[in-house]
């Protein structure tokens, strides 16, 4: 009896123990007069031994400050980023994807720092720092890495086909008709030839899809968009988002473009211009690294004009965002880590060697080291150019929704199953009611 | 899980009774208190938690707020969720029948003295232990519309080719016949345990009163393993309203937000649309309302199987 009692009352010890333990997993974060701060990024191999040596610098310079890491590829890392800040032990900083910070901003999970971003970030050494000011004029983030969008080609696919390269003074007309100039059927005839056989297309003119490399782009040339400045009204039923669809499914129509079933035999969008099946292709600067690992021979061109002139090249601005639970403590901390790595030479530069983003600091990534000529592509200048005329691609909090509502209508009327008329009329509808469904219930 | 029709044999009470928590009830407590404590913290704590969602909106990042059966207004509303229930039944539809009566087919034939018998099954079986990855990329090579083999074959006939996987008509049939493919090892394994279980001395009867080969099926082995049919179908149809890694891998279409489903909502499932609705949306208070009436209808189905099953199940 005695040997029972005792082994229960060691059972449910240890039970209680592990209980505990699990519960009070961030307790005292203060070690002698240094302030740990928990930070979260995403990462692959390289860019986590990079992140390792940047922060190792920085508590050598900032000897009362300890970082303690979380990090993990991409999905993985944002699903335990929400599980996290559900559960009140989320870090104190974070980098979110440029299209998430709304998200959390709007969902109450970070802090505004407008008041840290308008006293101690220079706008004119820093990059994107516009990107993360709402419609009220709050900033929620500041950039840690800058995606921009332009004109990627194969210049191979040109050269053989004849063609001029893409120029800065290109409209989306002209990347038309050069389109049907590279898409060849199986026979080598272009698209422009009247023998040309649309069932056997070998090789495509221009490729788009989603949204940073989509439509989003092309309609805001024509002078339309998706969202309004708010970021809470739909503005799809507009005559200038109508050309703008129009020119759209006309190239689909005429097979110079692939349509989403054509886009789905590559396995992966992104492979129709890595394995050389399309000439052009808009993509964001992230994708030099994988075009370079596959050996392409390719440049980037400003992405083109629309008929009135407007142009429009989106930008993803990979921000530094604090925790809104963060303690004040820590919220210094963390300030200091966002000036660290948006004015310190050797962060920015250390940074841009894994080549996964542009650098936030004007002054790295106008220097030889970013512009390199020996790494394609050859005009990187294009990206830095195009952020004069760049703006995000209208992220807010129910992105990935009215994103999906928009993206499932045009891979219906890209397959010919839907009219354009029925496609702005029902994208409209369907955009505005996940905005009122979240911003209504505000 | 073999033990379902098992269970319906009634147990002749034959327990002693005994004292609340005597010192052998302590130790047996005890030493189930691993399971026991998983069960209570990982099953029935979650499940109420899940509950409690249902009737809350629920973003994840911030704290439920109880809104009634407003989730439940807004799915029975929802024309997505009717597509989806839509497409989880006929998935089910096409899938369990046909899997269950392939399975019984490869078990039969695998039960007799082939010759490379173990070869065969292994063949059957090789899908089961892969991932839903790498079968992708098989089925990639038959269903691929630029150069998956099924469009060559077609073309040799004089038709035009097929964009299956993203095709609103193709895509369930296509999926499912995948799914059977790689899955229907697993149940003609089931199938095979059934079979060996019955005894030579049925079919020698069998013999003698002058039964056939298709009497003999018919007579003998279909009763004889109708608990194990029963076992699989219910299985099957579990499977099958649950599936949801095949569907996200093959029709997931890009790696942006949300574009699983494939094209017009073809082939979203009530799974997918439960993920969609709370990890891409944060709307975990309508997927959690998604995820019970999900559980509701496979309960109601499982049940009104195990009604059914008197009339054709035999336990002997």
């Amino acid at each position: 009896m005695k040997k029972s009692k005792f082994l229960s009352v060691v059972g449910i010890a240890s039970l209680a123990a592990a209980l505990l333990v699990g519960g009070c997993s961030q307790s005292s974060t203060q070690q002698g007069d240094k302030v740990e701060l928990y930070m979260g990024y995403t990462s692959d191999p390289p860019t986590k031994k990079k992140m390792e040596e940047i922060i190792a610098k920085f508590e050598q310079s900032h000897p009362h400050i300890k970082i303690k890491t979380v990090t993990a590829p991409y999905e993985d890392f944002y699903q335990k980023l929400t599980t996290q800040i559900a559960a009140g032990n989320a870090p104190d900083i974070w980098q979110s994807d440029g299209t998430k910070v709304f998200g959390f901003a709007q969902r109450g999970a970070i802090r505004d720092i407008t008041d840290y971003v308008t006293k101690e970030v220079n706008k004119d050494e820093v990059l994107g720092v516009e990107f993360n000011k709402d419609a009220s004029g709050k900033y929620w983030g500041v950039p840690q890495g800058i995606q921009v969008g332009a004109l990627f080609y194969n210049k191979d696919l040109f050269d053989k086909a004849g063609v001029a390269y893409p120029t800065a003074d290109w409209t989306w007309d002209d990347l038309k008709a050069a389109a049907a100039k590279l898409t060849l059927d199986a026979s080598g005839k272009n698209a422009d030839d009247p023998a040309f056989d649309k069932n056997a297309v070998k090789q495509y003119g221009f490729t788009f899809f989603g949204s940073s490399r989509g439509a989003f782009n092309i309609m805001k040339a024509y002078g339309g968009g998706v969202l309004d400045p708010t970021m809470t009204q739909s503005i799809i039923d507009s005559p200038e988002n109508k050309k703008a669809v129009e020119w759209m499914a006309d190239g689909m129509k005429r097979k110079l473009f692939p349509n989403p079933a054509e886009l789905k035999a590559f396995q992966s969008n992104f492979k129709v211009f890595l394995s050389g099946a399309t000439a052009m292709q808009i993509d964001i600067y992230a994708a030099t690294t994988s075009m370079n690992g596959a050996g392409l021979n390719y440049d980037v061109a400003p992405m083109p004009k629309g008929p009135d002139g407007k142009r429009f090249a989106p930008v993803i601005a990979n921000s530094w965002v604090i925790n809104k639970k963060a303690e004040e403590q820590k919220v210094k901390a963390a300030q200091e880590w966002i000036t660290y790595w948006t004015t310190s030479d050797e962060a920015q530069k250390e940074w841009a060697e894994v080549g996964e983003a542009i650098p936030v600091k004007k002054s790295v990534a106008n220097s030889e080291m970013f512009l390199n000529p020996s790494i394609k592509p050859d005009n990187k200048k294009v990206f830095l150019d195009s952020l004069d005329f760049a703006g995000t691609i209208d992220t807010n909090a129910v992105f990935a929704e009215w994103l999906k509502v928009v993206t499932d209508n045009l891979a219906e009327l890209f397959m010919d199953k839907m009219s354009v008329d029925d496609y702005i009329s029902k994208t409209d509808q369907g955009v505005q009611k996940v905005l009122d469904d979240f911003f209504k219930k505000q | 899980m073999l033990e379902i029709p098992n269970k319906l044999q009634a147990q002749p009470d034959v327990k002693k009774k005994r004292k609340w928590l005597d010192s052998e009830g302590r130790w047996g407590l005890l030493l189930v208190s691993p399971y026991l404590i998983h069960f209570l913290v990982f099953v029935v704590g979650t499940s109420l938690a899940s509950l409690y969602f249902s009737f809350s909106d629920y973003d994840i990042l911030n704290p439920p707020k109880w809104t009634g059966l407003d989730n439940y207004e807004k799915l029975f509303a929802d024309p997505l969720f009717y597509q989806a229930l839509w497409n989880t039944v006929y998935f089910t539809l096409l899938y369990v029948p046909a899997k269950t009566f392939l399975a019984l087919l490869l078990a039969v034939a695998l039960n007799q003295k082939l010759k490379g018998l173990k070869l065969f099954r292994m063949a059957h079986f090789l899908p089961v232990i892969s991932s839903w990855t790498v079968i992708a990329y098989v089925a990639d090579a038959v269903f691929n519309q630029r150069i998956g083999f099924a469009n060559a074959i077609l073309a040799h006939f004089g038709i035009a080719p097929q964009s299956w996987l993203i095709d609103e008509v193709w895509v369930i049939p296509v999926l499912v016949l995948i799914a059977i493919w790689k899955s229907v090892g697993y149940m003609m394994i089931i199938f095979l345990a059934g079979l060996q279980g019955i005894s030579n001395d049925m079919y020698e009867a069998a013999s003698i009163d002058g039964a056939n080969a298709w009497q003999k099926f018919w007579r003998v082995t279909v009763p004889m393993i109708s608990g194990t049919t029963f076992l699989v179908i219910i299985l099957n149809t579990i499977y099958s309203f649950q599936n949801f890694e095949q569907i996200f891998v093959m029709t997931g279409g890009s790696t942006e937000a949300g574009s699983t489903g494939g094209a017009n909502n073809a082939s979203l499932v009530l799974m997918l649309l439960m993920f969609r609705q709370g990890f891409s949306f944060y709307k975990m208070g309508y997927a959690s309302a998604i995820a019970w009436v999900l559980f509701l209808i496979l309960l109601a189905i499982t049940l009104v199987q195990f009604k059914l099953q008197k009339k054709w199940v035999h336990y002997d």
